[in-house]
C-alpha cells in the first residue's frame, strides 16, 4: 500500500461515520460514551454546518415551514445529497427536485415553487456581472439590420416555470418573518428573476414573453423571435417584438454585446 | 504588485464593508475567506475590489483539502490563482487537514493523522499546490477533539517536519493551539516553542466556546485571556508576526474587535520580539 492508499482508508472509514453519525470509528484514542467533546464534535458539526448552508440559501422557505420543519428536511436531504462542493455556497442546488419527489418534507406542494424562487435569487446574487444594453445602443442599427440582431441576456437571468402562484407569500416572508397570506394558488406560469446591477429583481411573465426571452438567450435572432410570436397567433409579431425589447432594455434584462 | 503585510488585521466580513467603505478603519490589513469571493460576480466581488482599493489582503481558503487522500482539485486551485491574479493578495494560506475524500466536501477541517506516511502524502501535494499558486502555500494548525490511534509523533514534531520537507509557511492560529493543548492535554507553550521563527508567516487570534472539560474553536467570542497570555509567548519567541482576529459567529460592531486588535498591538509592543514583519 502506498502512504496515499493507507490515509485514504482511514479517510473513508472517518468519512463515513460521519455521514453516518456513527460515534465509534475505531480510529480515534478515547472513543465512545462517557467521552465529552470527542468525535462526536465533528458529527454534529456536519449536520449543523450544512443545516445552516440550507438556511441561509432557502431563507423565505424557513421562514414559510419554521425552524422544526426545516430542520426535519434539512436532514433527509443531508443524508441522500452529502455535498461535493468545494464551496458550502453551493449545497442545496437540488433541494427543490427532492423536495419535489418527497412532499411528505412539506406541508403544502406550493413550497417547492417557494423553494425555486428562492435558489434562483441566490443564484442571480452572486452570478456573472453584465454591462446593460441601452436604448441608445441601437439607435445605429439600420433598419435591414434589425432581422438579424440578435440580443444577449444578462448571465444572471433565471426563466422559471412555476405551478403556483407563489410570489406574494414570498414577497410577504421576505419582508417580514411573520407575515401571513392566503394559500396560493394553482396557477402555471414564469418567473424571471434578475439581477440588474447590484440588486435583484424578480416578475411574472406570460408564456409568450417568457418563450421569447428564453429563445434570445439561445441566440435567437430578431427575425426569429418574430416568428415565434407570429406563432402564437399574434397579428403584429415585430409590434410586440419591439415592445418586448423596449421593456427588457429598460428593466436592464439585456447585456449589451 | 501586492504590498508588504505588517501589523496588525482582520478578517474582512460583509457586517462591515459598509464600515470599511465608508471611512478608513485601523486595521493595517484584511484576510478574506477565498471561497467566499470564488463567485460569477455581484456584491461580494464588487464590495471586494472596493475596499482592496485601500486595505493590503492576504487569502484564507478553507477547502484546498491539501490532506485529503483525493487527488488535488486543479480546477479549484485555478480559481484560487484566478482571484489571487485579480486581488494580489500578499499570501495565499488554507489549512493542514483534509475536508472529506471519494469526492466528498464533509465541509470541516479535520485533522490528519500524524504520521510518516501522511508526511509523504502531504510533501508533493504542497510542492503540486505551490506549482499551481506560484507562491508558497501558508498552511494553518486547526483546533481538533480526537487524537488518531494510527498517531507516530505529536503534532508540533509533524508540522516542523512538513515545513522542513516542504517548504510550506505556517499561519500560527494561537488559539488553535490553545483549544487542541486543553482537548489533548499538551503544554501550549512547547507547541508554539517547537515553530521555526522564518517558516511563521502569519498568527490568528480568535475566540472559542468553553465547555468545561474541552474547548470547541467556535470564533463566536473574544479572545480569552489564557489565548492573549499564549499570544505573548508566540511573539516573544516567533518575533512581530502579522497578527489579526478571526470572527465568524455572533459578529460584533466592528469597532469593538478593533479595540481587540489595540490590545493585540499592545501586547505585541509589550512583548518585545524582533521586528520581523514579513515582506
Amino acid at each position: 500500500m502506498t502512504a496515499t492508499d493507507v490515509l485514504a482508508e482511514l479517510q473513508q472509514r472517518c468519512q463515513q461515520a460521519i455521514l453516518d453519525g456513527d460515534p465509534l470509528p475505531g480510529l480515534f484514542v478515547g472513543e465512545g460514551a462517557g467521552i465529552a467533546g470527542g468525535f462526536d464534535i465533528y458529527l454534529n458539526a456536519y449536520r449543523a454546518r450544512l443545516t445552516a448552508a440550507l438556511r441561509d440559501n432557502y431563507p423565505v422557505l424557513l421562514r414559510a415551514i419554521g425552524d422544526d420543519a426545516f430542520a426535519a428536511l434539512a436532514g433527509a436531504y443531508i443524508n441522500s445529497h452529502p455535498s461535493s462542493f468545494r464551496s458550502i455556497r453551493w449545497f442545496g442546488d437540488s433541494l427543490a427536485g427532492f423536495l419535489a419527489a418527497s412532499p411528505e418534507h412539506l406541508p403544502h406542494p406550493s413550497l417547492v415553487d417557494l423553494a425555486r424562487m428562492d435558489w434562483a435569487t441566490r443564484s442571480a446574487f452572486d452570478a456573472a456581472d453584465a454591462e446593460l444594453l441601452a436604448a441608445a445602443d441601437l439607435a445605429t442599427l439600420q433598419p435591414e439590420d434589425w432581422a438579424r440582431r440578435c440580443f444577449r441576456t444578462l448571465p444572471s437571468l433565471r426563466v422559471l416555470p412555476l405551478g403556483w402562484q407563489i410570489e406574494p407569500i414570498w414577497k410577504a416572508l421576505d419582508a417580514d418573518p411573520l407575515a401571513s397570506s392566503d394559500e396560493p394558488q394553482y396557477l402555471q406560469h414564469v418567473l424571471l428573476v434578475w439581477r440588474p446591477r447590484l440588486e435583484c429583481r424578480w416578475r411574472s411573465a406570460a408564456p409568450l414573453e417568457a418563450g421569447v426571452l428564453e429563445a434570445l438567450s439561445q441566440g435567437a435572432s430578431f427575425a426569429e423571435c418574430c416568428t415565434l410570436i407570429a406563432d402564437s397567433g399574434d397579428a403584429e409579431p415585430a409590434r410586440t417584438a419591439a415592445g418586448f425589447l423596449q421593456n427588457w432594455i429598460a428593466e436592464g434584462l439585456l447585456a449589451r454585446d | 504588485m501586492h504590498e508588504s503585510i505588517r501589523g496588525f488585521g482582520l478578517g474582512l466580513r460583509s457586517e462591515h464593508y459598509r464600515d470599511f467603505i465608508a471611512s478608513p478603519q485601523r486595521a493595517d490589513w484584511l484576510e478574506i475567506i477565498t471561497e467566499n469571493y470564488l463567485v460569477p460576480g455581484g456584491k461580494p466581488l464588487y464590495h471586494l475590489d472596493r475596499i482592496r482599493r485601500d486595505y493590503p489582503m492576504v487569502m484564507h481558503g478553507v477547502s484546498l483539502s491539501v490532506g485529503g487522500s483525493d487527488p488535488l482539485d486543479r480546477a479549484y486551485l485555478q480559481q484560487v490563482r484566478a482571484l489571487a491574479d485579480r486581488i494580489q493578495p500578499a499570501w495565499v494560506s488554507d489549512h493542514l487537514c483534509w475536508t472529506g475524500t471519494s469526492s466528498v466536501n464533509l465541509h470541516d477541517l479535520l485533522p490528519l493523522p500524524y504520521t510518516e506516511a501522511c508526511l509523504q502524502h502531504l510533501v508533493p501535494r504542497v510542492e503540486q499546490v505551490q506549482e499551481i499558486l506560484r507562491q508558497p502555500l501558508v498552511l494553518e494548525n486547526v483546533s481538533s477533539y480526537v487524537r488518531y490511534r494510527a498517531d507516530e509523533m505529536c503534532e508540533w514534531e509533524f508540522i516542523a517536519e512538513l515545513v522542513r520537507r516542504s517548504g510550506c509557511e505556517l499561519l500560527l492560529d494561537v488559539n488553535n493551539v490553545y483549544v487542541s493543548s486543553v482537548n489533548h492535554g499538551f503544554a501550549a507553550q512547547t507547541f508554539i516553542d517547537a515553530m521555526s521563527p522564518l517558516a511563521v508567516r502569519q498568527i490568528h487570534l480568535a475566540g472559542h466556546a468553553d465547555h468545561g472539560d474541552y474547548l470547541v474553536d467556535t470564533h463566536d467570542q473574544p479572545v480569552c485571556d489564557a489565548v492573549w497570555d499564549l499570544y505573548a509567548h508566540a511573539v516573544r519567541r516567533l518575533g512581530q508576526v502579522p497578527t489579526m482576529i478571526e470572527r465568524d459567529d455572533d459578529i460584533p460592531p466592528l469597532e469593538s474587535l478593533l479595540v481587540e486588535l489595540d490590545r493585540a498591538r499592545a501586547i505585541a509592543g509589550s512583548a518585545g520580539g524582533d521586528a520581523r514583519w514579513a515582506a
